[in-house]
């Protein structure tokens, strides 16, 4: 078990946006070079580096290593399946300083989407890859984890996927479409008002209200604009160490008590063929997560969820054991997910407000709470969960 | 354009079903279990002599989205569109669209059965219309 044996100390992130000028490699190195300086550590120190395996991010171990003058890595490792790299980079991590093959760990992750690849769209290099080199020629789908039984029927963006999963949700639990509006617009709105009060994020001074949110184009039904996540430039990185090596580097460091990752036969990140298609994990497996880190749901004073779209902060509220099957849109509608509320979530804005960083900027503001710099700082806040839709999350606390 | 399903040695024999009009899974001559998408081995008993089984073609819709926003230059033309999971009758479920029926009118739970369209010269893709 990780229990306190792993902290993070160290936090740095660029500027977020649309179209920024650097490069991803020039991003990663300044969100790197921040969060080395916030653990006050030399980056020739660094002797590990965990990341989001390729392709998602661009910029490679040795262009990193170059440009930091890192002395030399020891230990070097990828976690696969974009967003469910989330846990297993800090899982990774910990378990290298466990086992003594590194001391310094560096965690990052940089996007570059004005000019890599868009997610939300499959002809510019996003996840439906690459556009056809002549417009009229036929686009042949490459049979890649069964992309090709997917994607002839125009199922080739993140966002779609999700409809399906919000769609399933509606009708198992007998949600009327204002239900479920509601359920979503809270989220996305509450997000909003975070991000107001939150310099870094991209939205803040992009004001939501109902009526903007509700009269806001379908992008895949059920889902509107407002419940998708933006799509920008930026880098986010964090420095892992050992415990005693971090208490002699600073008074607040933020222990890891638990990561986890899970992957069983069509339990899948962006799972089609799942048995409940909107069961990404095991509840086996959440509870492992509570277990290992031996705290309870209700130690939890914040949460950071992976929200590619505002479903995805409902059903985790689920997946996570912190709302009953099927009640999350009740809780969400009645409750909120707003510093008022019994689990205050995404404080940050989120990706829907802040910025996409692959559920990294969600680990940082959850350091950012528990060293309470937060910009929406949660009272006293001393255990935090972050976590992905399909299980690859951690614990946190201070 | 279209886009259409690049073919491997394991998939072959679906898509040259489909253009045949018909429907079928991977099914373990082993034990008959039968599944989809294809695999290499069967996943219950591990036997490696797999066929491929014609299944009915009825099923209900599990779940569905209708597109609004294309998502790709090949797909601007085809919105709004449906999207959806299908339940056969026979308990595996695959992706397909919704035809003979208006994308307003796709409900989860819909009963339906296989039809097959042409997208391109000599591809075929199961799509699903409403059974009644």
């Amino acid at each position: 078990m990780i229990r306190r044996q792993v902290a993070i100390v160290g936090i740095g992130q660029t500027a977020y946006g649309k179209a920024l000028p650097a490069t991803a490699w020039e991003l990663a190195v300044e969100a790197v070079t921040r969060a080395l300086a916030d653990a006050g550590i030399d980056p020739a120190d660094v002797d590990g580096m965990c990341r989001f395996a390729a392709p998602f991010e661009p910029v490679s171990e040795p262009m990193l290593v170059r440009a930091l003058g890192v002395g030399e890595l020891t230990f070097f490792a990828q976690a696969p399946l974009g967003g469910e790299a989330l846990g297993a980079v800090v899982a990774h991590g910990a378990a290298a300083i466990m086992a003594g093959l590194a001391r310094v760990v560096v965690v990052y992750r940089a996007l570059s989407q004005s000019t890599g690849g868009r997610f939300g769209r499959a002809d510019r290099g996003g996840p439906g890859g690459p556009a056809a080199a002549d417009p009229a020629a036929d686009i042949v789908v490459p049979e890649e984890e069964n992309r090709s039984f997917a994607w002839p029927y125009g199922l080739m963006s993140p966002g779609q996927l999700f409809a399906l999963w919000a769609r399933r949700y509606a009708s198992v639990h007998g949600l009327s479409d204002e239900d479920l509006t509601r359920a979503l617009g809270t989220i996305a709105l509450t997000q909003r008002r975070y991000a107001h009060d939150n310099p870094a994020a991209m939205m803040r001074d992009r004001k939501l209200d109902w009526d903007t949110y509700r009269r806001a184009r379908m992008i895949s039904e059920p889902l509107r604009l407002f419940d998708l996540c933006l799509e920008n430039d930026g880098a986010c990185a964090y420095v892992l160490t050992s415990a005693s090596v971090a208490r002699g580097l600073r008074d607040d460091p933020v222990y890891v008590l638990s990561a986890t990752q899970t992957l069983s036969p069509y339990r899948e990140p962006m799972g089609i063929y799942t048995d409940d298609l909107i069961e990404l994990f095991s509840p086996a497996t959440a509870e492992r997560l509570f277990v290992e880190a031996g705290v309870t749901r209700d130690d939890i004073d914040v949460a950071e969820l992976y929200d590619a779209t505002s479903f995805m902060t409902l059903r985790s509220l689920e997946s996570y054991g912190f709302a009953a099957q099927g009640q999350a849109w009740r809780h969400v509608i009645d409750a909120g997910t707003g510093l008022d509320s019994p689990l205050p979530v995404n404080t940050h804005g989120g990706h829907l407000s802040e910025a996409y960083l692959h559920g990294m900027n969600g680990v940082l503001e959850a350091v950012r709470q528990l060293r309470g710099t937060a910009c929406s700082q949660v009272a006293d806040a001393a255990v935090a969960l972050v976590g992905a839709p399909a299980g690859s999350a951690m614990i946190l606390a201070r | 354009m279209a886009i259409i399903p690049g073919v491997t040695d394991l998939t072959r024999p679906y898509w040259e079903n489909a253009r045949a009009g018909r429907l079928v899974t991977q099914r373990c001559r082993n034990c008959g279990r039968i599944w989809h998408p294809p695999l290499p081995a069967c996943p219950h008993c591990h036997g490696t002599d797999i066929g491929w089984h014609e299944v009915s073609g009825a099923g209900t819709v599990y779940t569905y989205t209708v597109v609004r926003h294309a998502t790709h230059a090949a797909l601007a033309d085809r919105v709004p569109y449906v999207i959806a999971i299908v339940e056969l009758a026979e308990g595996p479920r695959l992706v397909t669209g919704i035809a003979g029926c208006a994308p307003e009118d796709v409900r989860a739970g819909m009963a339906v059965r296989a039809c097959f369209r042409e997208v391109a010269e000599g591809v075929t893709l199961p799509y699903f219309e409403p059974a009644d």
